[in-house]
């Protein structure tokens, strides 16, 4: 009972202390609640965007109850297609759609071009997940809609948009389909029921008082399967491409497939979001901890007499954990919710481009499970260091002795001026410095050097943090070029003509023209049965000169039969150096080249094969051309592209990566400057805590200095020393890292897709620098603000 | 003209009911040459008074001159500045700098912006006069109490001030090492030395020996030197 009722009195006075601890250091309470606040931002960030890309594909899955095996083919009747997934091991259920591409559809002035209209034709599983207004069913002249595509289209569930030519439709709901990324990364795609499709014909034909036709029905040109076992799905694709016999055209994915494309774009921005948090958090929970040390130092005399008055281990502990949670539970708090509102928007925007769902209610137990380390972190970092002073013999605790007493290194005790033996030069101190300004800064290098784990500490994190902020900005910068700069995807030229093949010669003569060649290009699709599309590009003579994707592996084409193809097209057909690369042209005849190396390109999503023009034009004389304008190094594109309009050829500017991945990059750009500043400010954090504490621990230092005369400058000279002396090899560092470790090891992960060179420029280094510099400068000046208004006595009493 | 002139310094500590006057229109002169003692009980409001004298700490009231520079009523870095030029502290616990050597540490002042010059010369003579030399690379903690307070010493000298403000100097040290300590501030010709101290031995250095009652000054029943 006693021990229940002490517990019960214990609280409330502990409470009490660590109120009126709180409220006589609020400026040190400030700088904590900041750091805490930070590191919950930045691990709720990466939570949120973990969350969000990690399980948004199996989420989408679920809540859309997405088939196992997705198949596009040329149109067929229902029946004919249903015999035949019938014949299929292993079948749950299939549903069938007709699919129709290039559709129009209009809201007002808002007008979206190529979407895709999926008239679902039978089967009551679709593999969407309706997530807004309501499902549809029966003749109701109703649409469900992809979320993105009915933001281009401004129309709201409940709103009606215009299908061109067919009339008016109802937004019923909205819906995400996880097989293919969203509008506009893909065509926009709108589900209606074929029953509603056929009464929105009627109401077509009736308008124009024509008789109206009875039984109208579609072929299917698309389907999707469930199976009772997913883990069969191999030998039922093997099974569905025997039983395609019949159907033409045939595309088959599984959603493993997807699930790997989608994954490793997803996965490089989670583990760099994960690691970024993990820094962020090692940074704040460090220098808190060295700050409670700090500050239980600075309490040990007060830590001795509530032991001596009968205060329990436990109890002068129990204060230091509330302290710690009244400072930790809110500006975790606010933090994870700073950092949730900073990142959920661009996270939700990405996932609608990606087609999946947000994670909802769910993402609130990893958002928890981050504040609580957000909160433990500091508490426990407060609580170990009182531990270990409340345990010390009271005695000591009163003299106030130093928690750690210095270490008597060895030969330290020997005492050359008593016993006559000349000083180990080992063991004096180093100099203090040349000038007055040199020997205060000098002093503060040492003040920081003194406490060497510490120092290790502070400039790794702030060498990673630095490296990450470079790495950060060398990303962006290289996601803006790939969206405007051509040369990252291997395009030299600059301009192409609408023009003959055979006016390159007169192109090339234009002022400004270094060199004017015929640039082939046809869509074929693979001759494996695959479905793949391919884009084939040819040109007359070295291809390189004009369009030089990056070379992954093997070496460029030679003669007339050989190909060079993209990652993509290797990956999707299985090709490797020296295979065979068989491709069914528009005409109607095959392409058969030997594959002599693969290219990293974005374009077509990497299914693109470079060959000879020959070859090409030998199998497709009608293959579509234009003319690649090179222009010289110095000339002007808006020169030549008078004098190219002059020759009536209709010039265009190259773009860079396609004009719909831009919503994407965007997309990333917005996320990667979001986490850019935040790592930014946990370096600022960082720099601020490590200037406090220094000043904290060495209040009776600076003290003195000012006892002697030292003023303002004076005080920010020597906190300059300190700076400097993390900032000086963690910049350094940092630079190495992000040159030699972090920025090469992205590019590699990237080099599937485009060759990004993400060593930082000399201005990216600059800005860098001098944000870092702008940062130890704002730190000095706030610690040193705080520390003067200190009195001089109050520090020399420690 | 005095070194030192103090008029009418007022000081209340605490807040509110807990408030107290501990210096209530004290007046001190102390010129070049003079060793001042002040002895008082604990908490007598000693310290107070030397922390006005070196403007660590700003006075309620009254008026405070330090070579003929007003004390009282400038701003931060004007007294920072009086301090450097005319003031030297000698503190109970030494108070060096941990990281710097017995020799850097009795640097530091010269170090400063707007310290005098030829501050290394005068600190290694100070080191040798004190008897410091072979322990002049020593970091504090290396050292004794005496050799510490020596090298107090030296740092309060080293810019060459008119006024030395000692705050329980001999408070840590032993019977020796104290005497020492006391026989250097009892031999600073041409510098006006206060001394705040406990210790009737401390006080028997002075020229002039001042108890604290009641927050002004009255004369000692102890005996100065002279």
């Amino acid at each position: 009972m006693s021990t229940v009722s002490g517990g019960t009195r214990a609280l409330p006075a502990a409470l009490a202390d660590a109120w009126l601890s709180l409220r006589a250091r609020r400026r040190r309470l400030l700088l904590g609640a900041g750091g805490i606040a930070l590191a919950a931002a930045m691990l709720s960030a990466a939570i949120t965007i973990a969350s969000g890309l990690g399980g948004g594909f199996n989420r989408g899955v679920k809540a859309a109850d997405l088939g196992d095996l997705i198949v596009r083919f040329n149109p067929e009747s229902a029946g004919e297609v249903s015999q035949r997934l019938a014949a299929l091991p292993d079948v749950a259920s299939f549903s069938l759609r007709t699919e129709f591409t290039d559709t129009t559809l209009v809201n007002g002035s808002h007008r979206v071009s190529g979407a895709s209209a999926e008239i679902l034709d039978s089967g009551s599983r679709h593999g969407y997940a309706v997530t807004a207004g309501h499902q549809i069913s029966g003749s109701a002249q109703q649409v469900l809609m992809e979320p993105a595509l009915a933001s281009a289209l401004h129309v709201h569930v409940g709103g009606r948009v215009l299908i061109a030519g067919l009339g008016y439709v109802r937004v019923a709901g909205l819906a995400e389909g996880p097989d293919d990324v969203g509008y506009p990364l893909a065509a926009g795609r709108f589900y209606m029921t074929s029953a509603a499709l056929v009464a929105t014909i009627q109401a077509v034909v009736k308008r124009r008082h024509e008789r109206v036709p009875r039984g109208i029905s579609f072929r299917v040109n698309f389907a999707e399967v469930w199976l009772h076992n997913s883990r069969y799905i191999d030998q039922v694709l093997v099974q569905a491409r025997a039983e395609s016999f019949g159907l033409r055209d045939v595309q088959f994915a599984t959603r493993g497939g997807v699930r790997v494309l989608v994954d490793q774009a997803a996965g490089i921005i989670i583990d760099l979001l994960v690691a970024l948090s993990a820094i962020a958090l090692v940074t704040a929970a460090v220098m808190l901890a060295a700050s409670a040390r700090a500050e239980v130092q600075r309490r040990l005399r007060s830590i001795g007499i509530r032991r001596a008055v009968g205060a329990t281990r436990g109890q002068v502990v129990l204060t230091q954990v509330i302290e710690a949670s009244l400072v930790a539970v809110p500006a975790a708090t606010l933090g994870t919710l700073a950092g949730w509102a900073l990142i959920n928007g661009p996270d939700d925007r990405l996932l609608e481009l990606l087609n999946e769902p947000g994670p909802g209610a769910a993402l609130v137990a990893p958002l928890l499970a981050g504040w609580l380390v957000t909160v433990a972190l500091p508490v426990a970092g407060a609580a170990w260091p009182a531990w270990t002073a409340a345990g010390r013999a009271v005695i000591a605790l009163l003299r106030g002795a130093d928690m750690h007493p210095a270490r008597n290194r060895r030969g330290w005790r020997r005492r050359p001026g008593r016993d006559g033996g000349q000083p180990d030069s080992n063991r004096t101190a180093a100099p203090l410095g040349g000038g007055a300004g040199g020997g205060l800064a000098t002093l503060g290098a040492r003040l920081v050097l003194a406490r060497r784990a510490r120092l290790a500490a502070t400039v790794s994190m702030l060498a990673v943090s630095t490296a990450f902020v470079l790495l950060m900005i060398a990303l962006a910068g290289a996601l803006s070029a790939i969206e405007t700069d051509p040369q990252v995807l291997g395009k030299h030229y600059q301009l192409t003509a609408s023009a003959p093949p055979s006016m390159a010669g007169e192109i090339a003569k234009l002022p400004g023209v270094q060199a004017a060649e015929p640039r082939y290009d046809a869509r074929a699709v693979d001759g494996y049965d695959l479905g793949d599309i391919v884009d084939v590009v040819a040109y007359g003579r070295d291809h390189t000169r004009f369009e030089a994707p990056p070379l992954a592996s093997g070496s460029r084409y030679r003669g007339n039969d050989e190909a060079e193809v993209g990652v993509g097209l290797a990956n999707a057909l299985g090709l490797s150096l020296g295979s065979q690369l068989l491709l069914e042209l528009p005409s109607g005849k095959q392409l058969s080249l030997r594959v002599s190396g693969t290219v990293s390109s974005l374009d077509f999503d990497g299914l693109v094969a470079y060959v000879p023009a020959a070859a090409l034009l030998a199998a497709d004389p009608a293959a579509s051309s234009q003319v690649a304008v090179l222009l010289d190094p110095h000339a002007s594109p808006t020169r030549v592209t008078a004098e190219l309009n002059q020759l009536g050829v209709g010039p265009k500017a190259t773009e860079g990566a396609t004009a719909r991945g831009a919503p994407l990059v965007a997309v990333l750009k917005t996320i990667l400057r979001a986490v850019a500043v935040l790592d930014g400010l946990v370096c600022v954090y960082a720099l601020v805590q490590a200037c406090a504490l220094i000043m904290q621990e060495r209040r009776r230092t600076v003290a003195v200095l000012r006892a002697c005369g030292a003023g303002a400058g004076s005080v920010r000279r020597l906190l300059s020393g300190s700076v400097l002396t993390l900032l000086a090899p963690a910049t350094v560092i940092g630079i190495v890292l992000e040159r030699f470790v972090f920025g090469p090891a992205l590019s590699n992960l990237a080099a599937s897709y485009a060759a990004l060179d993400l060593s930082p420029t000399g201005l990216e280094v600059g800005a860098t620098v001098l944000g870092l510099a702008l940062s130890g400068a704002l730190a000095v000046f706030w610690v040193t603000r705080g520390a003067l208004r200190e009195p001089v006595v109050t520090g020399l009493a420690g | 003209m005095a070194v030192l002139d103090a008029r009418g310094l007022v000081k209340t500590v605490g807040q509110g009911r807990g408030a107290r006057r501990v210096l209530d229109g004290l007046d001190l002169s102390v010129d070049a040459g003079d060793v001042v003692a002040v002895l008082g009980r604990s908490g007598s409001g000693k310290s107070t008074l030397l922390h006005l004298l070196g403007g660590l700490d700003a006075a309620d009231g009254g008026r405070i001159t330090i070579s003929g520079e007003q004390l009282t009523d400038r701003s931060s870095r004007a007294v920072s500045r009086i301090r450097l030029r005319h003031i030297g502290f000698v503190f109970q616990q030494f108070q060096l700098i941990e990281e710097l050597s017995g020799r850097e540490n009795v640097l530091v002042p010269t170090r400063l912006p707007g310290a005098p010059g030829g501050g290394a010369r005068r600190a290694m003579e100070l080191i040798d006069e004190l008897g410091l030399s072979a322990v002049a690379e020593h970091r504090p903690h290396e050292l004794s109490g005496g050799e510490q307070q020596r090298f107090a010493i030296a740092r309060a000298l080293v810019n060459e001030p008119e006024l030395i403000l000692a705050d329980e100097p001999t408070g840590s040290l032993d019977g020796t090492s104290g005497a020492t300590v006391l026989a250097l501030l009892a031999n600073m010709p041409n510098r006006a030395v206060v001394i705040v101290t406990h210790e009737p031995e401390a006080a028997a250095i002075a020229d002039r020996v001042f108890a604290l009652k009641d927050g002004v000054l009255v004369a000692s029943e102890i005996e100065p030197r002279r």
